[in-house]
């Protein structure tokens, strides 16, 4: 065993109390008295269940992908509660009864797992997105223009080509026609 | 004929491909990472057969997990 290893601290490791990821969606254009009431009453059931707080985070307004109770939009809350395993029945189903809550879910993070903060994460990918989004639309648009200029390219010399044939019609008729007058106008021929 | 053919792109080889996850050493999944599960995600919101994304049978079994509860927390749609 490396002595180094067992130094660190593991606290997902303890028997008989452990890390826990509860997350709790509610609806977005939520009333603020009723946001704070809500968020009570879950609160409170981790307290009488007797769980540690380690992290909270708020995501805000997020957009779901199906309605949800008639909300299409939702602000999740997500706990990192550490608490006693055998309470997780009652947190569950106390959870299912407070109302205003869309839905929850209780996740037993694995070995290693670091509590990162989504909501920050999102914003950042957000808005490297939009940029990867621009970039896609210029590169369309720059194909695009690039295939117009070879078209117009290719239209110019098919024209040319067309022209370097022709030519040789053109001088001769334009020869003939020279010709023609000058028989037509000299008065040394007679018919 | 022949300016068809060059247009025409090739069909990429499947066979060569290996897990980005096995390369980035992911140990798990985690159902809030959105940016992640959503280029796992087709557009009808199937999750994408490993035959074709190259990902190994262990992470695409967490892939799936991940994605399944996102799915239930309504992040992702389970049909669209």
């Amino acid at each position: 065993m490396n002595p180094a290893a067992t130094d660190t601290p593991e606290v997902l490791d303890e028997a008989d109390v452990r890390i826990y990821e509860v997350a709790v969606l509610l609806p977005y254009p939520m009333a603020q008295k009723e946001e704070h009431q809500t968020i009570k009453e879950i609160e409170a059931i981790f307290k009488e269940a007797g769980a540690r707080e380690v992290s909270k985070d708020v995501w805000g307004q997020r957009g779901l992908a199906y309605e949800i109770k008639g909300s299409s939009e939702g602000n999740f809350i997500v706990y990192h509660q550490e608490m006693d395993p055998g309470k997780i029945r009652e947190i569950d189903t106390a959870l299912r009864i407070v109302p205003g809550v869309l839905r929850h879910i209780i996740v037993k993070p694995p070995k290693g797992y670091k509590i990162t903060k989504y909501s920050e994460t999102y914003k950042v990918w957000l808005k490297e997105r939009e940029s990867a989004s621009e970039k896609s639309k210029r590169e369309r648009e720059e194909d695009i223009q690039k295939r117009i200029a070879d078209k117009a390219k290719r239209q110019v010399k098919r024209e040319k080509t067309a022209k370097a044939e022709a030519p040789v019609e053109a001088v001769d008729k334009e020869e003939l026609g020279k010709k023609l007058d000058k028989l037509i106008s000299d008065d040394s021929i007679e018919i | 004929m022949a300016h068809q053919q060059q247009q025409k792109p090739r069909r990429p080889d499947l066979r060569g491909r290996k897990c980005d996850f096995c390369e980035k050493q992911t140990q798990h999944m985690d159902w809030k990472d959105y940016p992640l599960l959503k280029t796992h995600v087709d557009y009808f919101g199937n999750v994408r057969r490993r035959f074709l994304s190259g990902t190994c049978l262990q992470h695409q079994k967490m892939l799936r997990l991940a994605i399944e509860r996102a799915r239930f927390m309504g992040m992702l749609a389970y049909r669209k």
